[in-house]
């Protein structure tokens, strides 16, 4: 398989749900065929490379390379992306982008459809500095019973995990931040996750 | 796929299982890390993070990775895992414990129906352990999608899965399997299929030790009442179909309850209240729910006969619209896709009046402070000590101001009550009908109705921020579902009656020192404050600190775990508080001891004191049992005592005695500051002494000892 240049991984989040996240700034959408320069590879009825999806500072942008609609309307060439956005690939594959952070740059794309990525994931997070997983309607990834924030960020091409109190990075107690590796286990007070390379 | 972190193993000594001896306050001190010693440069964990056994990577089963939990099932944890070629699927871990039995499971491994969550294979590992290898769902389950729609789904995706999951059953009825554990956590959605697990599961398990053991309170909601008998069929499948109609349409069960007893109880004996449900509904939920199983209907077929059929645009029955996923939903915040109107929904009442909940609030936000603040009990203790000091300096003009406000407030209660006569039992408001069967035409060409009472998302992220642990108590409807307590709770009220003892017994001896340490502090403010207490007023206020924390310490023990009816706690409080006043009275007499009214407080001769209660000044014993049964009557004590309370030394429940005590006192003209005294003494012992249950350890699952099968929340 050629290597991918995105460092794409799939973030596993116990008790919640599974995470593609992908921290490039731009991220291409089509099949799965060519895991090499798809990003979201969705099992659907689009072509191999279908759209481009682009963060530009801080706002998103749709590139269409085929048929995309954006809310109703095709786009031509390029749409910006809000909070709440519908997205339709071809014919049937239906994405809703969010942003439910009003201060991190990070989106996550949910279907609307029953289609899904492969690997299965429930949401695919386009992640740019950090990601926040928590309680609340703001966060990322919306974990119910959790009783505090967990952030995933990243400086200097090094990933990071924030949360209040201590919490183990593969084993090795660390408290407040520490580290992660692309295949770490986190686990912490009423929390735990993993990281799996792809 | 890609490539795993190395696998971390649990360490595979079995004996780990065994190893839950359980400390008498109720803490577990089970220790087993799935991750190997050597990986932990500081040593092993304090405590395992995180609640599951296995993690991503591991492989327990040849031939599949787990990749991560997806939660806690009836019997044990189920996990998200891909086979080696990447076929998704669900893995449920049976634990070893429990008597397993492979006779019930056969006959279902091969059933196939769309509405039916496919059994592939049962394994066993390594350890022992049973798996069962079955289908993964992807979308979530019929609980979560209750919880996202604390009023009730509405109608037409309430009818796809009610019809998807008849569907499902009635294969199995035709097939002569009885599910028995039908619930809304077993049902799942998946790709718009409603899925129905965890069938034959419930017989596979034998508990051949279920004599005398009960149900976890989760399953119980769902129990029909011919159940505890032991005699049953399929109806109880409808039984347990109608309960979740009730709970899909209106966001709660019919029958709730603090204890599983209170729960059975009610499916024995009480008459569900169906007034939230319009026609047919009313009359299906009405019939399945009849006590009589040979009154309900008889197939499954016709009580699904009796509802309109799905509503719904995607084709075919079984198909609710949108996809429920964990995260998605939650995200969504359950907001209903557009082109789709809620039904009729009607706020709420709050059940709480708004002056006590502002006032009630800001305390909380003052004990939350307190609790998060990070302070240790030494400290909290000093500053609560200063606190009290400050308290008892401003007594003076503080109490007559305080029984004032009460009076007031107590006025305007009776006033609001008087006036909101129209409340049910459970103190809201007569609720207007919720579900109406809407006529299919005029759902076509009816606009989206901008309904105000639907509460707006931004308001739903406080309600769900609201029913975090230490807030569950405050929204009932979340109680069963959400209570995050619940399974620390059950391990309360089931635990053995000699190991209960054995807490009070050590919680009574503890509550006697602190009682008497809290003594020494108070008289030694009061000393500081006024005049130095005799040593017989000495003596009568630590025996009299011992005897309430006693008081509060020994009902409170039998009433752990549950929640219980307030009236009646209050009311045996308060004959307790009488004895107690009585006791007090007869150690006054035999140390001959004399309360005087000390200097700051108002004289007696400005009052007309009571001659029944008082001689020469001097309380008499109708004083004393008033003054104590009030103030036992007032408190709801017992909740000082709950293992299971926000922290353990907590500063609201001091103030709040202490005050209350002084208002009791000043009513009762009894002389100042005794009472308070006393109170204040009760109130840091009982919470020093009662069992506490730290909150990391009130989510883990308990493993279950060797000779009892401990039952779990599914």
């Amino acid at each position: 398989m050629n290597p991918r240049q995105n460092d794409n991984f799939m973030l596993w989040v116990d008790a919640v749900g599974g995470f593609l996240v992908c921290p490039a700034d731009e991220v291409t959408l089509g099949q799965p065929i060519r895991c090499d320069i798809v990003d979201v590879p969705i099992l659907g009825d689009i072509s191999n490379r279908h759209a481009r999806i682009q963060r530009d500072g801080e706002g998103y942008l749709i590139k269409a390379i085929r048929d995309v609609r954006l809310d109703g309307r095709p786009v031509g060439r390029v749409g910006r992306l809000a909070d709440g956005s519908r997205i339709v690939l071809g014919e049937g594959v239906r994405l809703v982008f969010r942003r439910p952070h009003a201060l991190s740059g990070t989106a996550r794309l949910e279907f609307d459809s029953h289609h899904r990525t492969q690997p299965t994931a429930d949401a695919v997070l386009l992640m740019a500095d950090a990601c926040v997983l928590g309680p609340n309607r703001h966060c990322h990834v919306v974990c119910r019973d959790w009783t505090r924030e967990v952030i995933l960020y990243r400086h200097d091409e090094q990933l990071y995990c924030r949360t209040e109190g201590k919490f183990q990075i593969d084993g090795v107690r660390h408290e407040n931040r520490g580290p992660l590796s692309r295949g770490s286990r986190v686990e912490g007070d009423g929390f735990s996750l993993n990281l799996e390379e792809l | 796929m890609g490539k795993c972190s190395t696998p971390k193993t649990r360490l595979n000594s079995p004996m780990q299982h065994k190893a839950a001896a359980v400390e008498p306050n109720g803490r577990d001190t089970m220790n087993f890390s799935p991750i190997e010693p050597g990986d932990s440069m500081a040593g092993l964990p304090e405590r395992p993070a995180g609640k599951f056994v296995y993690h991503g990577g591991s492989r327990p089963l040849e031939g599949y990775t787990i990749k991560r939990a997806i939660g806690q099932g009836g019997f044990g944890e189920i996990y998200y895992a891909t086979s080696d070629a990447g076929k998704e699927v669900a893995l449920k871990l049976i634990r070893r414990n429990l008597d397993v039995e492979l006779r019930g499971i056969r006959h279902c491994l091969n059933l196939k129906h769309p509405n039916l969550l496919a059994l592939y294979d049962i394994r066993q590992d390594n350890e022992g352990d049973t798996w069962v290898v079955m289908e993964y769902a992807s979308g979530g389950c019929l609980q979560d999608a209750v919880a996202d729609n604390p009023r009730g789904l509405p109608v037409d995706k309430a009818l796809a899965w009610f019809h998807g999951i008849a569907a499902g059953v009635a294969y199995l009825h035709d097939r002569g399997i009885v599910h028995r554990d039908l619930k809304p956590g077993n049902v799942f959605s998946d790709e718009g299929f409603v899925k129905v697990g965890d069938y034959g599961l419930s017989k596979f398990i034998s508990c051949s030790r279920r004599s005398g053991q009960t149900e976890s309170v989760g399953t119980v909601h769902y129990m029909a009442p011919e159940v505890a008998n032991g005699r049953y069929g399929k109806e109880i499948d409808i039984y347990a179909m109608g309960v979740m109609l009730y709970e899909i349409l209106t966001g709660r069960v019919p029958f709730d309850g603090e204890s599983v007893g209170e729960v059975l109880m009610k499916h024995l004996t009480a008459t569900a209240d169906l007034s939230a449900l319009a026609e047919p509904y009313r009359g299906v939920v009405g019939r399945a729910l009849e006590k009589d199983p040979r009154k309900r209907f008889q197939s499954i077929a016709e009580m699904a006969a009796a509802l309109p059929s799905a509503t719904q645009g995607a084709a075919g029955a079984g198909m609710p619209p949108g996809k429920f996923t964990a995260a998605s939903a939650a995200a969504i915040g359950g907001m209903p896709p557009p082109g789709q109107e809620k039904e009729v929904v009607e706020a709420r009442v709050v059940d709480e009046e708004p002056i006590l909940r502002m006032v009630q609030d800001s305390f909380e936000k003052l004990r939350t402070a307190w609790d998060e603040a990070n302070l240790t009990t030494p400290v909290k203790v000093a500053l609560l000590v200063l606190g009290l000091f400050v308290l008892l300096a401003g007594s003076g003009t503080l109490i007559p101001l305080a029984v004032m406000l009460l009076v007031v407030y107590g006025g305007y209660r009776v006033v609001r009550m008087l006036v909101l006569s129209g409340q049910s039992p459970d103190g809201t408001a007569t609720r207007p009908t919720v579900v109406q069967p809407p006529p299919v035409a005029q759902k076509a060409a009816a606009p989206p109705r901008s309904s105000p009472p639907r509460s707006p998302p931004g308001h739903r992220g406080v309600d769900r921020a609201q029913a975090r642990p230490g807030h569950g108590q405050r929204h009932p409807r979340y109680r069963h579902h959400y209570h995050p307590h619940e399974e620390a709770a059950m391990a309360l009220v089931l635990k053995p009656r000699r190991e209960r003892f054995a807490e009070l017994v050590g919680s009574l001896l503890i509550g006697s020192l602190s009682a008497l340490v809290m003594c020494v502090v108070v008289v030694l403010l009061i000393s500081y404050h006024g005049a130095v207490p005799r040593p017989e007023q000495c003596a009568w206020l630590a025996l009299m600190s011992i005897a309430g924390t006693w008081a509060v310490l020994i009902p409170s023990k039998f009433w752990e775990g549950t929640l219980g009816e307030a009236a009646l706690r209050r009311f045996v409080m308060m004959l307790v508080g009488l004895g107690l006043g009585a006791v007090a009275f007869g150690v006054a007499s035999a140390l001959m001891v004399d309360l005087p009214y000390p200097r700051d407080f108002p004289e007696p001769s400005n009052y007309q004191l009571p001659d029944g209660f008082y001689l020469q000044g001097r309380p008499l014993a109708m004083a004393y049992m008033a003054c104590f049964g009030t103030l036992f009557l007032l408190m709801r004590w017992w909740r000082q005592a709950d293992p299971l309370r926000v922290s353990r030394l907590s500063i609201w429940p001091l103030v709040v005695s202490t005050a209350m005590a002084g208002v009791v006192a000043a009513a009762w003209h009894f002389p100042q500051p005794w009472l308070p005294m006393v109170a204040v003494c009760v109130a840091v012992s009982v919470q020093l002494a009662s069992p506490w249950v730290h909150p990391s350890k009130r989510a883990r699952p308990r493993k279950s000892r060797p000779r009892k099968s401990q039952p779990r929340k599914a």
